[in-house]
């Protein structure tokens, strides 16, 4: 794994990231620290959604991800992916193409780059974004890790999408972990149409939603300001 | 089906169409419900702001008659199926409704064994009968003997959840006296739409002819 000098690195609860408190859903899977690479201000900023999907994604999946997202950033929606490669790179980068904004919330520690040819990405995201992990510094990852950071993604967004993903893909944790949560999660419509894969008629059964244009997504996410006043 | 209407009362209103900042803010008020999200300062979750507002109003109509001190809370089930420690928002809602003294206690006994489409997401024709919701739910688990049932839910549409729900208790509970809350009501057309904070109550009918339901108001 390539290795980030020279960068400053908060330490944070998912509280203080989020400028919430979390209820207790949410609590059972939150990780107790954060540590996160960025200059921008926190609590994060709001609507955040999800895309993510396989590492080895077909190119047509990576075209699906970098629209979904440049169409959500153009409404304002900040991207979060994992940096991974596939769906995930394609997500970040079209975010940034697009003029958005974007959160990486990593399986290793912030100042480790995995895979190595994200270095670059990793970089600009910890410079003008967010680089979000629950690992702590000197870290050695595990498998699981990657387990844990798609829950914890999934804690971060406001929605998730899943853009394309087989029978064991990582992301699936972060698909039931999302359903757990009770945020929404869309599916992308071919993976619901593919009579080899289980899974999205699984997820769809416990309340996931096709998903065949990204503006759908819009009308589940909350808006870019807190709520100061239900009634009047 | 035993019951061909039920009363319900609710609180907040939003409405799916229309520009004005009164609508966008009713939906961004329904977002926040369905997902329990913290609102305002210092922030408060969505299931125990309707709480707090109910027990402000308990003792005036039209909250009194449907969520006195002897009624039984039975919050109602998602549309689709649901794992152990999940969110279950209507399930928060009843649990805040007795920690602020409101109801006698939270009976969570009714369980969606099969899931049906969500209302929100289908075409008129295609959601879910009062009959479909009957028969995909079941009643399971510890039950006392209530004399009345209030079922709690967050969002109340047409009300086919609530009137099927209604039933299966009544099969269970010929004697209980069962009426519904809702935190939110949709209202469809815009010019009916008279801002968030709306509390009211009305009824729930079942139409033989289309099978399907007519909420008032």
């Amino acid at each position: 794994m390539e290795t980030l000098k020279g960068t400053k690195i908060s330490t944070l609860t998912p509280q203080e990231l989020l400028g919430r408190p979390l209820n207790d859903v949410e609590r059972k899977y939150a990780p107790p620290k954060l540590y996160l690479a960025s200059n921008e201000k926190v609590p994060l900023p709001i609507p955040r959604s999800a895309i993510v999907g396989s590492r080895r994604a077909s190119p047509e999946s990576m075209r699906t991800a970098g629209e979904i997202a440049k169409v959500l950033v153009r409404k304002g929606v900040i991207i979060v992916s994992g940096l991974a490669e596939g769906i995930d790179t394609a997500a970040h980068k079209a975010s940034i193409e697009g003029g958005g904004r974007t959160i990486a919330v990593l399986g290793t520690p912030v100042d480790r780059v995995y895979p190595k040819e994200n270095f670059k990405l990793q970089e600009e995201i910890m410079h003008r974004h967010y680089a979000v992990s629950q690992f702590p510094i000197g870290h050695r990852t595990r498998p699981k890790d990657f387990v844990l950071r798609n829950r914890t993604m999934a804690l971060l967004c406001d929605a998730s999408i899943i853009v394309e993903a087989g029978e064991t893909s990582g992301s699936l944790h972060q698909g039931w972990e999302a359903l757990r949560l009770g945020r929404p999660l869309f599916i992308w419509s071919s993976l619901m149409k593919d009579s080899a894969l289980s899974w999205p008629k699984k997820m769809a059964q416990y309340g996931a939603v096709e998903l065949d244009d990204p503006e759908q997504v819009l009308d589940v996410l909350p808006s870019s300001e807190r709520i100061l006043e239900v009634s009047p | 089906m035993r019951l061909n209407q039920i009363r319900f009362c609710s609180l907040l209103s939003y409405c799916p169409h229309g520009r004005s900042s009164e609508i966008q803010h009713s939906k961004q008020i329904m977002i926040a419900l369905k997902t329990d999200a913290f609102v305002e300062e210092p922030p408060i979750a969505m299931s125990d702001w309707v709480a707090r507002a109910i027990q402000r109003q308990r003792g005036e109509a039209p909250f009194a008659q449907f969520l006195d001190s002897n009624t039984v809370l039975i919050p109602t089930p998602r549309s689709s199926l649901m794992r152990r420690d999940s969110l279950w928002v209507p399930h928060r809602i009843a649990t805040a409704l007795v920690r602020e003294g409101i109801g006698k206690e939270v009976m969570p006994c009714l369980v969606r064994v099969k899931p049906v489409p969500k209302a929100a997401f289908s075409a008129a024709e295609e959601r879910p009968t009062v009959l479909q919701h009957y028969k995909t739910m079941e009643v399971q688990g510890r039950l006392i003997k209530p004399e009345a049932i209030t079922l709690v839910d967050d969002i109340v549409t047409r009300g086919a959840t609530l009137l099927g729900a209604a039933n299966l208790l009544a099969d269970i509970f010929p004697e209980a006296r069962i009426s519904a809350f809702a935190a939110m009501r949709t209202i469809s057309n815009s010019s009916e739409f008279k801002g968030t904070f709306a509390p009211c109550d009305g009824t729930i009918r079942y139409r033989e002819e289309s099978g399907d339901t007519l909420r008032r108001p």
